[in-house]
């Protein structure tokens, strides 16, 4: 819990239920809108994702630079509030 | 080139595949080896030959063969069978290839295979700097083993290193492969850094060392030359057992104290425990004046009460039997009583 948004810890403190993807941490408006594009509307859609790459943080940061235009910072953010979620809840 | 192999030394169910390959009709299916052998050197063996003339670059036998051989593959030009077993080769467990996984593959396939490179770059750089004889010879022939796969050899190249870090255990040097890790020469003393260094070494094996013997020369002349290089007043021992100098332990043989330990060993609850009782006053003090305080009130309250319980005790304690000297006995006692206070 070094240097964790409010964000982030909102997101990993319950279920994610239906939470829009704007939800995840480092996903803001833009990234959010770029994604819902492409399909991944939901937040558990792109932890659909992630999943299937086997909760690897650094598999999920390449595809969501390749599938966004989503910096490492943001990537990283998103996958490390992913994969804390998992811990918690999957 | 390893392809020209003697089909009587396949195996059945190779030259099965083998003709399948070069689609070839296998004979019947209770057909015995010779005749599988037979089709086999009729055409499979044409072909090879055939290839053998004609080529000159060698990328048909390459994209032909194993895929596993050379590095300028195109992880995009893969299978997703192959990916992913490329990819476990590397030791990256991947998940399902789809659409949306496959662009992450090829990307982190691309990376290992650069690191690879660069990790073969650097162990011919190392092997020029530390190895003082067959020089040349040996890095050459590393870079082509690197080609020919060394993951195939895993288990052999664990072999070797294990071995060697037996060796080296009792050195207490810093194995070989573990250039990086020179900082651990200081604490090599100790055994779980050892341990580490196996394991380092063991990891690294799996990618860098080759499997020649003549290498394993190669790797212990280094040994030697990084404990000069970072010893350089090292005495060299005949058994080849080298003892790096620890630390002083301070504080004993009269050497000068790092830190100054207290002498009588107290906790920190005792010492406020000491100072709570410093300002306090002690138990007895207190004691006795519980019971001051306690005479008092025993005193005011025989003074106070004038019932006869009180008279009656008083006469029992006096041992006065007197029934008329009762009254003016109590007023003595009173004033008695008046008086001590």
């Amino acid at each position: 819990m070094s240097t964790t948004s409010q964000k982030h810890r909102n997101f990993v403190s319950e279920p994610m239920a239906d939470k829009p993807v704007t939800a995840l941490a480092g996903i803001g408006d833009r990234l959010g809108h770029s994604l819902m594009e492409q399909g991944y509307d939901k937040a558990y859609v792109v932890l659909g994702q992630f999943l299937l790459l086997r909760k690897d943080t650094e598999l999920f940061c390449y595809w969501l630079k390749d599938v966004t235009a989503a910096n490492s910072m943001q990537a990283d953010d998103c996958a490390q509030c992913l994969k804390e979620w998992c811990d918690a809840f999957l | 080139m390893p392809f020209v192999e003697d089909p009587a030394c396949l195996s059945k169910s190779r030259l099965k595949s083998d003709l399948v390959a070069h689609n070839v009709e296998l004979p019947p299916a209770g057909s015995k080896k010779e005749a599988y052998v037979a089709l086999h050197l009729r055409h499979v063996d044409q072909t090879n030959a055939a290839d053998f003339s004609s080529d000159d670059d060698q990328e048909h036998n390459v994209a032909g063969g194993d895929p596993e051989g050379a590095k300028e593959l195109d992880p995009s030009a893969l299978t997703d069978k192959d990916l992913k077993a490329l990819l476990f080769k590397y030791g990256v467990q991947a998940g399902p290839i789809l659409a949306s996984t496959r662009a992450v593959y090829e990307k982190k396939l691309r990376k290992l295979l650069q690191s690879a490179g660069e990790g073969e770059s650097n162990e011919a750089d190392n092997a020029v700097l530390y190895s003082d004889s067959d020089e040349e010879d040996v890095s050459e022939k590393d870079e082509e083993k690197e080609l020919e796969g060394e993951q195939e050899k895993k288990s052999e190249a664990l072999e070797l290193n294990q071995q060697q870090c037996n060796e080296m255990e009792s050195r207490s040097a810093p194995s070989a492969c573990s250039y990086s890790k020179p900082e651990h020469w200081s604490r090599s003393s100790r055994l779980d850094t050892d341990i580490e260094d196996k394991d380092i070494v063991v990891e690294q094996a799996v990618r860098y060392t080759p499997k020649d013997s003549a290498c394993v020369k190669e790797i212990k002349d280094p040994v030697k030359d990084i404990l000069k290089d970072l010893l350089p007043d090292t005495k060299t021992s005949p058994t080849g057992i080298y003892a790096t100098p620890r630390r002083p332990i301070k504080g004993a043989a009269q050497r000068p104290i790092q830190y100054a330990y207290p002498d009588t060993p107290v906790t920190p609850t005792t010492l406020e425990r000491q100072e709570v009782a410093r300002r306090l006053a002690p138990v007895y003090v207190q004691v006795l004046v519980f019971f001051a305080v306690m005479c008092i009130l025993f005193l005011i309250f025989v003074n106070v009460e004038n019932t006869n319980n009180v008279v009656s005790l008083l006469e029992r304690q006096n041992q006065r039997p007197d029934g008329e000297e009762g009254i003016p006995a109590l007023d003595e006692t009173q004033d008695a009583a008046c008086g001590e206070l």
